[in-house]
């Protein structure tokens, strides 16, 4: 495929074109003084200068809440029935690597034998065009967790800014070349003749330094770090089980199912729940709880991260987003956990 | 029901409902769907999610067996917000059910071997499941051995299967309850379910043990079974955690990197010893 290029000047065009046949086109917005992803109607809305956004694309793949099933509690019978979701076509527009390289996670999970349609429906319709990172800030640790801040996992087409504040496209899925091939009068070639700028350059996120990854692997593989309750305690002391880090997580899958409704009928709802929160694992009658303890339930968060997800699947689950260090009201920082056990 | 939909239940209508205890019921559940009743199959050790519409989901064993067609059984005390609103309902209500989810015990792999049964309190359905699995095949086994008990006399479930099991002249039942917790007509032993284990001191040659429990009484059960010589691959026993989903994806059940709903609930207790100390 020949070169391309995407001039910002020409997003609201796209925009239009792939929403007026229905589609929906999210992107990231500044909205109450915070970066968030949104569905846009023109290119104005778009906010080109953001690191990681509050939100994620898990809001647009796994909604925070969704009906599954409604029912109806008649006096002689119950009836019940499913809900069908036809999500439309989307373009997730600005996905960063780090998030991009966090959608094969979600999948694993809601793939891993029993298919969670509410899922994958919604993860068919959606194209990722990720955009490299020419910025990024203290919390943002992307390559050390394996993950590139130019990195095209998981992106369709991935954007790389120029100086003059266009895109070179590069194609990266033959779903992403299908959309540039389709929308080819706005994804145009250099001008014959005229002048090429410059690219921007990509952020340089170092590797952190007291990070070892393969010493965090070994520490967790070797089921004694369970008797290390001092260690745990005293590195998850602060938490007070809030689980804002892990709606912020784009690997974080954790749900609850509830039914919602009055004596006649209601929705029964899939929810995302939190491994942080007390309540999580308590069994009816009696209250025993296998995680009773704060720290119990911030070592199943890291574990999951760092054992659960390598074990069970190839995909990653810690991507280096940052945004559990952006949001953690204590500033719990997960590297600094990281760099204790490496220490160990 | 032709659906891709994981969260949508079957409907299934009370047909019988057994009080079993003070706290804990049965119910006999026929699927509404005439296919469904049908085709509906599983294996003994299985579980599903039971639904009182409008409260939301429980998880329990299937504690029928699969031998018997037609229908399931369930069997659950009144401990929770689910399960007080599944004990208010009456024969001919609704409730909702998915699965069958997890793993089974490996009956198959058990003919010819002597057969030895542990049980405590309201861990007898699952158990129960597998032994009329068996016990509808009897002549695949040897011996039959079942050692149930529980605190007091008022908390043994299935007393008419108990009955039914003590007549049998091939099955060798135990009946245990907890010191103090006998009556002046308890026929069966006082002491608790590891040491009456022990006492009766069955072989652990050709045999195989199942047992389910609280998890103390699991912990010395399998200290017992180890003392008369049983090995880990002997010893198949079924856990239970916090569940919502059913099949390895809400995050509740885990211990480590185990889902005991998907990878289980079904282990040999050499797969237990393995596991994190966590549950």
């Amino acid at each position: 495929m020949s070169e391309s290029y995407l001039k910002k000047e020409n997003l609201t065009k796209l925009i239009e074109a792939f929403t007026g046949g229905g589609g929906l086109f999210i992107a990231p917005t500044l909205e109450d003084r915070q970066i968030f992803y949104r569905p846009v109607s023109t290119g104005a809305e778009i906010t080109f200068d953001y690191i990681v956004p509050k939100n994620s694309h898990k809001e647009l793949l796994f909604p925070q809440t969704e009906v599954v099933a409604n029912y109806a509690i008649g006096k002689d019978a119950v009836d019940v029935e499913g809900v069908e979701i036809d999500p439309p076509e989307t373009i997730f527009f600005g996905i960063r690597p780090c998030d991009a390289a966090s959608v094969a996670s979600l999948r694993s999970v809601f793939t891993w034998d029993f298919i969670d349609t509410y899922y994958t429906k919604r993860e068919e319709k959606t194209l990722f065009i990720g955009v490299a990172c020419t910025a990024a800030d203290d919390s943002c640790f992307c390559t050390t967790v394996g993950v590139t801040p130019d990195g095209s996992e998981g992106s369709d087409l991935l954007l790389k800014e120029t100086e003059g504040g266009n895109y070179l496209v590069d194609v990266v899925t033959e779903r992403g070349g299908e959309f540039v091939k389709r929308f080819d009068d706005i994804f145009i070639g250099p001008e014959p003749g005229g002048a090429v700028d410059g690219m921007k350059p990509i952020v340089d996120v170092p590797v952190l330094e007291g990070v070892d990854r393969e010493k965090i692997h070994d520490f967790l593989k070797n089921t004694d770090h369970y008797e290390k309750n001092a260690l745990w305690g005293e590195m998850a002391r602060k938490c007070m089980g809030c689980g804002a880090c892990t709606f912020g997580c784009p690997t974080c899958h954790c749900f609850d199912i509830i039914d919602e409704g009055t004596a006649f009928g209601g929705e029964r709802r899939k929810n995302w729940d939190a491994c942080q929160f007390d309540f999580f694992t308590v069994h009816a009658g009696g209250g025993h709880n296998p995680r009773d303890t704060q720290y119990k339930r911030w070592r199943n968060r890291f574990m999951c991260k760092f054992n659960y997800y390598p074990n069970k699947f190839t995909s990653k689950g810690c991507v280096g987003c940052g945004r559990c260090i952006r949001v953690c009201p204590v500033r719990l920082d997960i590297t600094e956990v990281m760099e204790d056990i490496s220490q160990q | 029901m032709a659906t891709d939909n994981l969260y949508l239940p079957d409907l299934a209508v009370i047909e019988e409902i057994s009080d079993e205890t003070y706290d804990t019921k049965s119910f006999k559940l026929v699927f509404k769907d005439p296919k469904m009743r049908d085709s509906f199959d599983f294996k003994a050790g299985q579980f599903g999610l039971y639904s009182a519409f409008g409260l939301g989901e429980s998880t329990f064993c299937i504690a029928s067996s699969p031998t018997r067609k037609g229908y399931i059984q369930c069997t659950f005390r009144n401990v929770g917000r689910v399960t007080s609103a599944l004990a208010d309902l009456n024969v001919g209500d609704t409730v909702g059910f998915r699965g069958p989810y997890g793993n089974w015990f490996p009956v198959d792999e058990w003919e010819g071997k002597s057969l030895l049964f542990i049980a405590g309190g309201i861990a007898l359905p699952p158990v129960r499941s597998v032994i009329w699995n068996c016990l509808d095949m009897r002549e695949r086994f040897m011996d039959v051995t079942i050692v149930y008990g529980a605190r007091t006399v008022a908390d043994l479930v299935y007393k008419d299967e108990l009955a039914e099991w003590e007549a049998m002249p091939d099955v060798n039942l135990i009946q245990t309850v907890d010191p103090g917790g006998e009556t002046e007509e308890w026929k069966g032993k006082v002491g608790f379910v590891p040491t009456v284990l022990e006492e009766a001191a069955p072989t652990a040659s050709n045999t195989i043990a199942i047992t389910c429990g609280p998890p103390i009484m699991i912990k010395f059960v399998l200290n017992a079974l180890g003392n008369l010589g049983f090995s880990d691959d002997q010893v198949y026993t079924t856990l239970e955690n916090k569940m919502k989903c059913g099949f390895g994806k809400c995050g509740r059940c885990n211990v480590g990197d185990i889902y005991i709903c998907k990878e289980g609930p079904v282990y040999t207790s050499g797969e237990v010893k393995q596991m994190y100390n966590d549950f």
